[in-house]
């Protein structure tokens, strides 16, 4: 990774894009790091494709990068438009189980995208799959599939265990806290080392 | 040849209109503009009409250009500022049949608050600027405007000044332009500015903005005329005028499209002459341009920045500086054509555009709508959704407020009830007030459609005046739409948005009805209601997939193997089984058979 190290996260409008940035974003900030973040959002509510930039190091000069390290993706159809957003050797993590079918698709004028794998594979990306859906579920509720995922990325983020605490601690209301915490915790332990690789 | 005519600039405006073909014409009142609109409604041929502020006319005018009538709006300066917002964006969708917006500038402040050259808002716009310098040029270049208009298919700003306006000089009329049917035909791409195709247009603006160059260069509104002093001029307006008379020896550059500016005349006027001077009333517009192009000119710094000029403060300011060695001759350095962005990457993968709601209960307005053939005007919220597919629902998206006075404009033009106006409850309070006064004033025929979910939705909810909720959380007085539509004379009823059969019956109503009325959809955000309404099966026996209500553009709908399936996100709204002809949706529990299916279109 370069000096300043750039996650996109990705996903549908509603799915809980932007409190995952936030996550991520306190948690770059309990390491002492710089931080700059942007999102596009206008459209958020209204079902659209959802960006957020988060870019962590010793100094960020800019908000937004063309390329990621790591591609957040909470959808599926997303998470094949977030391999466009990856640098060479990045890592898509992607919630592979969920999929949110788009009007074009639902009124047949276009095909929802197959085979994720090897889409990342032909453009020499790092994929890391997970059922989100089910860890989510696991944790307690569906909406946590953003956070499920954020703790798959963890693994790949150079982050200590007790940074990601407190940045969901500081980013995640204390009502839903606790659920919150277990769904990251089950996201962790879904990905073992072995499939992160080297 | 008629006899010739002795016009002041306004009237010659006017006249030049009814010349040129137009026959609407619009404005506010504000000197030294006034006199334009008062002569177009003594004209035959052209309907004229003062309206509540420069803004609704400009929008009015915008409808009728749509519906193919030529247009022309009038204002002072000051004026323009009340019109930016849809003047900025009608660049970007261009026009129907051809639109010029005069504006009139008043060096001096004679009878203004401030002294603002219009000209910069041509550059801002990136539109065709037209400068006459008297009254037969006033009366001429309205008809070059119109044909500008419509060959670049942009609105023409044409400037007046106080001396052009009222000053009088000779016209010699000319032969009525013959202009062929300019039907309006619906194209979402062009004239709903939603960002996606926005952005497409906005390439086309800076395109456009090149060829307008390239005309200005050979445009014969731009004129080099030979002097015999070693002295060259550039001069638009009625600047021209008084530079002529100070020096009548000098070379010219006379300025009739003073934006874009024709580099290569420019250059051309240098390389006969080692002096050159821009005469301009107020700002340096063209002299920062010039200078740009590295060519060393006098301009502010002998000719005042402020106030109105006349031949003896040109001939002051310049005969010193023209008396005065001339400066390095120097080559000029043409501007690069500017470079667009990259355009994004094809998609490959399927686009994600917001959608409207699952369970959004406005939907239902736009099925109620779709029945009947009125051109939908749009505004901007969440219903401007309604213009993408599957609804296609709207014909336009030009600013905030613009779909009652563009609707007005529409019916004004055509004589009849031919477009409706959509509009959300926060978007009626920001501008819609106004263009609806001005409808009902005008005795402009339509239905305006208040799609009124309580909130300003779009944006994520916040407060308005039609729900007194403030920005601190606090609750105020809530202004009563009904009742203030009331208050101005207009017939308004409130229907219940999610009783599909009586938001039917009430737009078929006033569709119906002669004159201007008012339907308020009133349904609460779907998204402030959050528990789901009822649960919704389908009978996979009776459905035929058949679209129906596939048509309604729901997300929660789409079309399964054998019959219609239903997604989780469905809120229960129940339009779907409004809409199904033949019983196959019904909320669950219900007998479904029978009753569903009553009042569809």
């Amino acid at each position: 990774m370069s000096v300043t190290t750039t996650v996109s996260l990705v996903g549908v409008g509603g799915q809980g894009i932007l409190l995952a940035a936030a996550i991520l974003a306190e948690t770059a900030f309990a390491e002492g790091l710089d931080v700059k973040a942007s999102e596009v959002k206008g459209m958020a509510q209204r079902g659209g494709s959802v960006l957020s930039t988060v870019r962590f190091g010793e100094h960020v000069w800019s908000p937004v990068a063309r390329y990621a390290d790591v591609v957040i993706a909470t959808e599926l159809l997303e998470g094949h438009r977030g391999l466009g957003l990856l640098a060479p050797q990045g890592t898509l993590v992607c919630a592979t189980t969920t999929r949110i079918v788009p009007g074009s698709v639902l009124r047949r004028e276009e095909e929802y995208p197959d085979d994720l794998p090897g889409a990342a594979a032909a453009r020499g990306a790092r994929l890391i799959a997970v059922d989100a859906e089910a860890l989510a579920r696991e944790a307690g509720t569906l909406r946590a599939v953003n956070v499920a995922l954020l703790g798959a990325a963890s693994v790949v983020l150079p982050f200590a265990a007790a940074s990601w605490q407190r940045g969901l601690a500081a980013a995640v209301p204390a009502k839903i806290l606790e659920v919150n915490e277990r769904a990251f915790a089950l996201g962790r332990g879904a990905v073992s080392n072995e499939e992160v690789g080297p | 040849m008629e006899r010739t005519l002795f016009f002041s600039g306004n009237e010659a405006i006017a006249h030049g209109a009814v010349r040129a073909g137009a026959a609407f014409a619009c404005g506010y009142p504000g000197t030294p503009s006034t006199e334009i609109l008062q002569t177009a409604a003594r004209l035959d041929g052209i309907h004229a009409e003062w309206c509540v502020n420069e803004k609704v006319a400009l929008e009015t005018a915008v409808g009728a250009s749509l519906a193919g009538v030529r247009s022309i709006v009038t204002m002072k300066h000051v004026g323009l500022n009340v019109a930016a917002d849809p003047f900025m964006t009608l660049s970007l969708t261009g026009v129907n049949a051809g639109l010029v917006i005069v504006s009139a500038d008043d060096p001096g402040m004679h009878s203004s608050q401030n002294e603002q050259d219009s000209r910069a808002y041509a550059k801002f716009a990136k539109v065709p600027m037209l400068e006459p310098s008297d009254s037969q040029e006033a009366y001429d270049f309205v008809a070059e405007a119109f044909a500008l208009s419509e060959e670049f298919d942009t609105p023409v700003l044409l400037r007046s000044t106080t001396r052009l306006s009222h000053g009088r000089g000779q016209v010699i009329p000319r032969v009525p332009v013959v202009l062929g049917p300019r039907d309006y035909a619906r194209d979402i791409g062009k004239y709903v500015m939603v960002p996606h195709y926005a952005r497409m247009r906005n390439r086309l603006v800076l395109e456009r903005l090149q060829k307008l160059r390239a005309r200005a260069e050979e445009s014969p509104l731009n004129v080099l005329e030979a002097g015999t002093a070693d002295v060259g001029i550039i001069a638009a307006g009625v600047a021209y005028a008084y530079a002529r008379e100070a020096f009548p020896k000098a070379w010219f550059l006379k300025l009739g499209m003073s934006h874009p500016l024709p580099y290569r005349k420019v250059a051309r006027l240098f390389r006969q002459v080692s002096r050159v001077a821009v005469v301009e009333e107020l700002d340096p517009f063209i002299e920062e341009q010039v200078r740009a192009l590295g060519l060393p000119v006098v301009g502010k710094e002998a000719i005042p920045a402020d106030g109105e000029l006349d031949q003896d403060i040109v001939f002051r300011a310049l005969e010193p500086f023209l008396s005065r060695r001339p400066p390095r001759r120097r080559r000029p350095v043409f501007p690069p054509v500017p470079r667009l962005a990259d355009p994004p990457p094809a998609p490959g993968l399927p686009v994600r555009p917001p959608v409207l709601c699952p369970g959004c209960t406005h939907r239902a307005v736009f099925t109620a709508l779709r029945t009947h053939r009125l051109a939908p005007m749009g505004d901007i919220g969440c219903y401007t959704l309604g213009a993408l597919p599957p609804l296609l629902a709207l014909d336009s998206c030009l600013c905030m407020g613009a779909s009652i006075g563009m609707m007005a404009g529409f019916n004004q033009a055509l004589g009849r009830k031919a477009a409706a106006a959509v509009i959300g409850d926060s978007t009626f309070f920001h501008s819609g007030v106004t263009p609806l006064i001005d409808a009902h004033y005008n005795a402009a025929d339509g239905l305006v459609i208040v799609l009124d979910n309580r909130t300003t939705a779009m944006t994520g909810h916040q407060g308005h005046p039609g729900t007194g909720l403030r920005a601190d959380g606090s609750r105020g007085p809530a202004v009563d739409i009904q009742k203030l539509c009331e208050g101005i004379g207009v017939r308004c009823h409130t229907v219940d948005a999610s009783d599909y059969g009586v938001l039917e019956a009430a737009v078929k109503a006033e569709v119906d009805a002669p004159g201007l009325g008012v339907v308020v959809a009133l349904a609460p955000c779907v998204l402030m209601v959050p528990e789901k309404a009822g649960e919704i099966v389908i009978d996979d026996e009776r459905c035929n997939l058949c679209g129906l209500c596939l048509d309604v553009g729901c997300p929660a709908l789409a079309r399964g193997e054998d019959s219609v399936s239903i997604a989780g996100s469905c809120t229960g709204c129940g339009l779907c089984t409004e809409v199904c002809r033949r019983g196959a949706l019904s909320f669950a529990g219900a007998t479904g058979a029978g009753t569903a299916g009553e009042g569809a279109p």
